[in-house]
């Protein structure tokens, strides 16, 4: 009896608080994540759940073009690659993000850090062309802000919750990479991913969604 | 009432530009409202909406709310009862200020944001802020590689009713956190604040003198930590601090504060006059509402480039 009333009680007082729960009148939101910071978690994993496979990772095979294309594209003019094939995130100074679809062979690489990356040459002149970053330490937000209208920051609560979703699409891509063990200098990978460019003298940094070791 | 504002409005508008024949009739003047200027970063940023709004044709109303939500309401009745033409606002807390951005934009008045943001969106027409998260990356990197990935260290967090102290917080530690053999020792707030940060240094030193390194919110912190560790004879420590401040600047070239992350707060705020002017003749900005801007990485090898807030080429 005692327990029924104790139950109740809880009961009654879960109702009165999700009674004044201030929940933002996003689709998204119907499942009811807290807006605040405490309900970012959940909310940008359902986020995931519904838009990286099905929207992003389409959205990036799209848009993605070699190497080569890529950079004749810049060479010729950066603002026009930019406009036609670039996405440039939320706002000014930002990088512009470009899809890449490519194979080359491993020229370089650094496995035994918390920031792993391959160099990979992908023109046979026996230098680096690109590097991918591997994680779990991924630099930038790149997979976010190649997609600007799938990931919009106005319709975010914050800077806060925005960079989450950025950390959270790193972490993602990277966590489902798979890299053989044991040494892979002149190994042939193929990858898919995208590259943030500031102007044409860049490095290219990318961040891969799919990397494929030829045996 | 009235004469009260009108009082409260001659106080604060220190800086008033251009000639005004009385509040009520101010034809097109733009009203520029931050914390105060007593820490650079905020009178940088006044100083370049201003810049650009004469530049425009526009009157200024400078004024400043002191990080305080109800004084920065007044001002906000003061601006409305003027008949300013737009906002250009530097807030005093995500979630006070919505109520106040809201009061505005019922009376006519459009807000354009700098540096901090709401927790609203579709009631300012722009809010153009530093992608503090990417800068906080940059000085977090920077700090792990000052360190040599290990050893004890302390933070100084911002004001915690801004979204700025979280972002930049959760910035470093995306980075830090995850190089086991950096240990943070003690965490703190020192409210954005010079004075606050010299005396929660000190207390900190005390606790925990191993301390190697000390990770700021911001720069007037940094500053203020700095000047305690120098007191205590403990310029081994290392200190990163966050704005690209010249008081910041001309210690990293003494070889004092190690690296700070510049944000580009005056040509922030000459954008956000930029896309008032164009609101208030086109009645669009042709941009989204919200907007980041990419912030650099200042230490010894660039120091000597930066003032007030810009980098040169």
């Amino acid at each position: 009896m005692k327990f029924v009333t104790v139950t109740a009680l809880c009961l009654a007082s879960a109702m009165a608080l999700s009674g004044c729960k201030i929940v933002p009148d996003t689709a998204e939101n119907d499942a009811t994540p807290a807006a605040d910071a405490s309900g970012d978690a959940a909310r940008i994993e359902a986020l995931l759940a519904s838009s990286y496979d099905t929207e992003l990772l389409p959205h990036i095979a799209a848009k993605a073009q070699s190497v080569a294309t890529l950079r004749g594209q810049i060479a010729a003019d950066f603002a026009a690659a930019t406009a036609e094939h670039g996405a440039s995130g939320a706002g000014a100074g930002a990088p512009v993000n470009f899809a890449l679809k490519d194979t080359g062979t491993v020229v370089a690489s650094k496995l035994d850090s918390r920031a792993r990356t391959l160099d990979l040459d992908v023109d046979a002149d026996g230098t680096a062309d690109v590097v991918l970053q591997l994680g779990p330490v991924v630099r930038g937000s790149a997979l976010r802000d190649v997609a600007p209208k799938l990931y919009d920051f106005t319709s975010f609560r914050d800077q806060i919750e925005f960079a989450k979703l950025g950390r959270a699409l790193n972490d993602r891509a990277s966590g489902s990479l798979t890299i053989p063990e044991g040494d892979l200098i002149g190994k042939t990978v193929g990858f898919t991913g995208v590259v943030p460019l500031k102007s044409a003298k860049d490095k290219w940094l990318v961040t891969p969604v799919a990397l494929e070791v030829m045996p | 009432m009235n004469l009260k504002r009108r009082l409260l409005v001659s106080a604060m508008a220190v800086a008033m530009t251009g000639l005004m024949p009385s509040f009520a009739a101010a034809a097109d003047t733009i009203a520029i409202i931050t914390p105060s200027h007593d820490n650079p970063f905020f009178k940088a940023e006044a100083d370049g909406a201003a810049a650009k709004a004469v530049e425009l044709g526009y009157d200024t109303m400078v004024l400043v709310h002191d990080d305080d939500a109800n004084k920065q309401s007044e001002l906000f009745d003061s601006a409305i009862a003027a008949g300013v033409k737009a906002i250009i606002l530097d807030n005093a807390g995500a979630d006070a200020t919505v109520a106040a951005v809201q009061k505005a934009a019922d009376a006519g008045i459009p807000s354009f944001l700098i540096d901090r943001e709401i927790t609203a969106s579709g009631i300012a027409v722009s809010q153009i802020v530093s992608n503090n998260y990417q800068g906080a990356q940059l000085g977090g990197e920077e700090f792990v590689a000052l360190m040599g990935e290990a050893g004890k260290y302390a933070e100084l967090l911002g004001k915690e009713s801004d979204t700025n102290a979280g972002i930049r917080s959760q910035g470093y530690h995306d980075v830090i956190d995850q190089y086991p053999d950096l240990e943070l020792v003690a965490q703190q707030t020192a409210n954005w604040s010079q004075t606050e940060a010299f005396t929660v240094m000190e207390s900190m030193l005390q606790a925990h003198p191993e301390i190697k390194g000390v990770i700021s919110g911001n720069d007037t912190m940094a500053m203020g930590a700095w000047a305690a560790l120098e007191a205590a004879g403990r310029t081994d420590v290392i200190v990163v601090g966050f704005d690209g401040s010249n008081d910041v600047r001309d210690s990293i070239m003494k070889g004092g504060i190690k690296a700070t992350v510049l944000q580009p707060a005056y040509a922030q705020a000459q954008m956000a006059v930029e896309q008032a002017d164009a609101y208030l003749k086109t009645g669009s900005t042709g941009v989204d509402e919200k907007q980041l801007m990419d912030c650099v990485l200042i230490n010894a090898e660039n120091a000597a480039q930066l003032e007030t807030f810009a980098l040169s080429e």
